[in-house]
């Protein structure tokens, strides 16, 4: 399981079996803190607890002085060292004192108990199969098919590909293996094999904060420690600089606390309609970056296409743009990349947060009308029939699904019944009713969209290239501080993200948010047009297929849709 | 106890894909802000307003497949959602003295309605029987849990540490007990201590007698007068209300917990105070017999018979050292893990 994991820890690795011969811990290392042999994992604390761990503690060397002061000993510099030793200290209580992002399985010999937990946010993937024999659980779920007995495949993992444009949690491409929630830990006893999961941290709105001027100072300033805590590495760090506001916002306060010059990674296209280019140039003036800014050609991405494809772990339509910078950073050197992901989510930068309010009025209609439009070319029109879903989950595949129910079964020749059957089953989102309608909003992209899709994707596209990004607006105060903002303070203004244009006025020049948002898009359409990878796959496939393709190409269908078709069938062709 | 289940709940519905809401007829709607037990946005808080909590708790309800009311007095919306929808499975959480007596009339012609009771003891579980005429089939126990958010409190391991910064010495033995103290309540027994204590200090004259929790100037009064008549003033200290956060360091530095009181419907600061090693003693009358496991954790006494409760006390403290009690035990059936469990049970 580890040799498939090796890409996102290419500089160490290690096994540990413990004395039972019940449990194997496995690890591939990548080395931000603690460069040296001390940082090797699987690592062992006081010779009773033992931990293989992915992620960051930004608030390690804090919990570190609190266990010193509590009669602690430390050996190394690792914030690894400082989990176990917490662990030690206040048991599964400690989970909740690390700020960070975070994938771990600990486990404690005398007790002989094994915990596997994962960050609030869900920054880090954790994914686990059990059975009445035991136990098994990874980063990626491509490591399963290690696993001594393969998992079977889950059939219904196009239908959520085709309506979500990912697999949304707790839902994998492979039966049984699912994903831990966030903000929880699954505590496995060994002895009896018997599993419980609890939750030890979870975000929630409120209305405590109210007066702009003190909200702006206090996301200013908390945005700012994120952001000098996430710098935190021995090696090489740098930030992703799309040209859009959220991470001209980190770029900003990243130069600060850099000594030397800031490195900033950022793509740029010949097709003036999806470049950037201008944008990145203002920024990396105003703050003297180090700048490394790659032109991607359509030859390039041909030639990188089918690894794309291959490295995706778990098909999504998205995901491609961090595939190319995070390549880029890891031929530049660097082994950690700060990014703008969560200014969106919490802020109000989608048009969905003006949308939802129409969309919750429009749930009300009778079903027969949510689903008149559903043959409809305009998608609005033809995604109304989602709002027949219950609650969230029917808003969330209004404002932002691919194919409606009627056109997922007669691309995969199903019964449209199952479809619905089948999206209606998983996942369940909770009925919300006190919450305000643009926190809904915020809600939705936060636990679906960007869980989902956005942290997902940058997972697996960065680690497969050895480099860890680091999200800072995820940072466990800013989420809290911006949860407790009061909405009409949070997201007034005639922009999006006015609230966080007005925090940093004096950070980042006019004409980065005074411009149109362009949601770091490639010439997909073009290119996946052009491309005869994409043509073999699509032609070779089965009438519908071909049809697809046609339509694609005939401007008929958004390139978002045709991956997912793309994906499809080269997943059937393996 | 409520928060407790609350997130037992929630966890539940995260891992079986299910939904859940909560609704409280008294807490306020920002109560619920930032509490470490459940996200807020699946709770509605009516603030009192009645009417508002009927009508929307009855609406979420007719449509639920189980609806689970934390407390007798909320009756009425139970029985209205299963005048509704009879399909709906009725939970009903019973603690102690609420449903241990007789309930009033409107009551008692609505509580057929409940399809499964959940008395916190075996106690309660009886009472419900005899005095309601319940069947055995619609009872189930379902004893109450340790907090999991509980501290393990090793930051005090070190007893003397602690017990200096309260004022008590490291030779002290120390009996402690827990409760508010009221003029109008009293049944929790510390008075009957205070009597058994005369005896005890004969034999071991470095016990204290640590009484912690709010009280009314009344009952302040009786207590010192007791103290005065019996020569126990040195012994004894009435320390007041303690902050949830000193709670561990008063537990830890104590040497022996002692309530025989009358009223528990279960005694959760039993299993407390075994959580942070202390022997105990409570009344064997009520539903701390659950709490002790029948006498197998602790000791269970008359709490009306004064010599019971002093010979009790010398006997544990004759064998201070080895009366710790079993921890293995206590988790087995009192941790959080094993609360969702019985509640897993049940609910499926």
């Amino acid at each position: 399981m580890c040799e498939l994991q090796k890409h996102g820890g290419p500089d160490d690795g290690g096994i540990y079996i413990s004395e039972n011969q019940q449990l194997v811990l496995g690890n591939r290392r990548l080395s931000l803190l603690d460069l040296t042999a001390d940082g090797h994992m699987p690592m062992a604390y006081q010779n009773r607890f033992f931990i293989t761990y992915n992620g960051e503690i930004y608030n390690y060397k804090a919990i570190k002085s609190e266990l010193i002061v509590l009669g602690h000993y430390f050996s190394n510099q690792t914030d690894t060292e400082v989990i176990l030793a917490a662990f030690a200290q206040w048991g599964p209580l400690a989970f909740n004192r690390l700020k960070g992002m975070f994938a771990f399985a600990l486990y404690d010999q005398q007790e002989n108990e094994l915990y596997l937990v994962r960050d609030a946010a869900g920054i880090k993937p954790l994914y686990y199969a059990s059975n009445t024999t035991g136990i098994i659980f990874a980063s990626e779920v491509r490591a399963f098919q290690a696993a001594e007995v393969k998992p079977l495949n889950n059939e219904s993992w196009p239908i959520y590909l085709l309506a979500y444009g990912h697999i949304p949690e707790p839902i994998s491409t492979l039966k049984n293996v699912q994903s831990l929630p966030k903000g929880f830990y699954l505590k496995y006893e060994l002895g009896t094999k018997s599993i419980s999961l609890q939750s030890f941290a979870h975000y929630s709105y409120s209305n405590r904060i109210f007066d702009a001027t003190e909200a702006n100072q206090r996301v200013a300033q908390q945005l700012e420690m994120a952001v000098e805590q996430h710098l935190l590495a021995d090696a090489p760090i740098g930030v992703f600089l799309s040209g859009g506001l959220d991470s001209g916002i980190i770029a900003a306060l990243a130069s600060k606390y850099k000594q030397t010059a800031l490195n900033s990674l950022s793509i740029y296209f010949e097709e003036k309609e999806y470049s950037e280019k201008q944008y990145q140039d203002i920024l990396i003036n105003h703050l003297n970056c180090n700048a490394h800014q790659l032109l991607l050609n359509e030859t390039e991405f041909n030639q990188s296409f089918p690894s794309i494809l291959n490295d995706m772990d778990m098909p999504s339509c998205d995901g491609i743009n961090t595939w190319f910078i995070s390549k880029y950073a890891a031929t530049n050197g660097l082994k950690a990349v700060l990014s703008g992901v969560g200014g969106d989510e919490l802020f109000g930068g989608y048009p969905s947060f003006n949308r939802m309010g129409k969309a919750i009025l429009l749930q009300h209609l009778p079903n027969f009308i949510k689903q008149a439009g559903k043959k409809s070319k305009f998608k609005r029109l033809s995604r109304m029939s989602y709002l027949q879903l219950d609650g969230l989950k029917g808003l969330y595949l209004f404002l932002r699904g691919n194919f409606t129910p009627n056109d997922i079964a007669q691309q995969l020749g199903a019964y449209e019944n199952d479809v619905w059957n089948t999206l209606n089953d998983m996942p369940t989102l909770q009925e919300m009713p006190c919450l305000d309608d643009k926190n809904k909003a915020s809600w939705v992209e936060f636990n679906m969209y960007m869980q989902n899709q956005l942290l997902r994707d940058s997972d697996v596209m960065s680690m497969i290239h050895g480099v860890e990004i680091r999200v800072p607006f995820l940072d466990d105060e800013v989420i809290r501080l911006a949860n407790s903002i009061q909405p009409e303070t949070k997201y007034a203004g005639a922009l999006p993200k006015q609230f966080l244009i007005d925090a940093f006025w004096d950070d980042i020049p006019q004409a980065i948010w005074d411009r149109p948002k362009m949601g770091f898009s490639f010439p997909f359409a073009k290119w996946l047009s052009n491309s005869a990878y994409v043509k073999e796959l699509m032609v070779n496939g089965n009438e519908q297929s071909n049809k697809n393709f046609q339509n694609f190409v005939n401007g008929k269908m958004h390139w978002s849709h045709m991956m997912s078709l793309v994906i499809l069938n080269h997943r059937n062709a393996i | 106890m409520c928060r407790v289940a609350g997130k037992a709940l929630h966890e539940r519905a995260v891992v079986n894909n299910s939904k859940l809401l909560i609704k409280s007829m008294y807490d306020k709607q920002s109560d619920a802000d930032e509490n470490k037990y459940f996200p807020s946005e699946i709770f509605s808080g009516f603030g009192e307003a009645k009417i508002s909590f009927i009508v929307s708790a009855v609406r979420a309800g007719i449509k639920a497949d189980t609806v689970i009311l934390s407390h007798i007095n909320l009756l009425l919306v139970g029985w209205l959602i299963k005048k509704i929808n009879p399909k709906v499975k009725l939970i009903l959480f019973a603690h102690g003295i609420e449903i241990w007596g007789e309930i009033g009339f409107k009551k008692k012609q609505m509580l057929p309605c409940v399809d499964v009771f959940l008395p916190v003891s075996n106690y309660t579980a009886d009472k419900i029987k005899s005095v309601h005429n319940v069947f055995s089939e619609k009872i189930e126990v379902l004893n109450n849990c340790l907090d999991p958010f509980m501290p393990l409190g090793k930051e005090f391991s070190d007893k003397a540490v602690v017990r200096e910064k309260y004022g008590f010495k490291k030779e002290d033995i120390i009996l402690f007990t827990l409760s508010r103290l009221s003029s109008k309540e009293r049944y929790k027994g510390y008075d009957k201590v205070l009597e058994a204590l005369v005896k005890v200090k004969q034999q071991f004259s470095n016990v204290k007698y640590l009484i912690a929790g709010s009280y009314d100037i009344e009952e302040k009064r009786y207590i010192d007068e007791m103290s005065k008549k019996l020569h126990l003033e040195d012994a004894v200290i009435l320390s007041g209300f303690v902050p949830e956060e000193d709670l561990v360091a008063h537990f830890s530095m104590a040497d022996i917990y002692i309530m025989p009181s009358m009223k528990e419907g279960f005694g959760i600061v039993f299993i407390e105070a075994m959580f942070y090693g202390l022997p105990v003693i409570a009344g064997n009358k009520d539903g701390s017999v659950d709490a002790l496991r029948n006498g197998d954790l602790g000791i269970l006494v008359d709490p009306l018979d004064v010599d019971a409760i002093e010979k009790s006390l010398l006997d544990l403290l004759s064998n201070i050292d080895t009366s710790a009690p079993n921890k293995q035990i206590l988790m087995q059936y009192f941790s959080y893990t094993q609360y969702k469990r019985n509640l897993e049970g049940i609910l499926s």
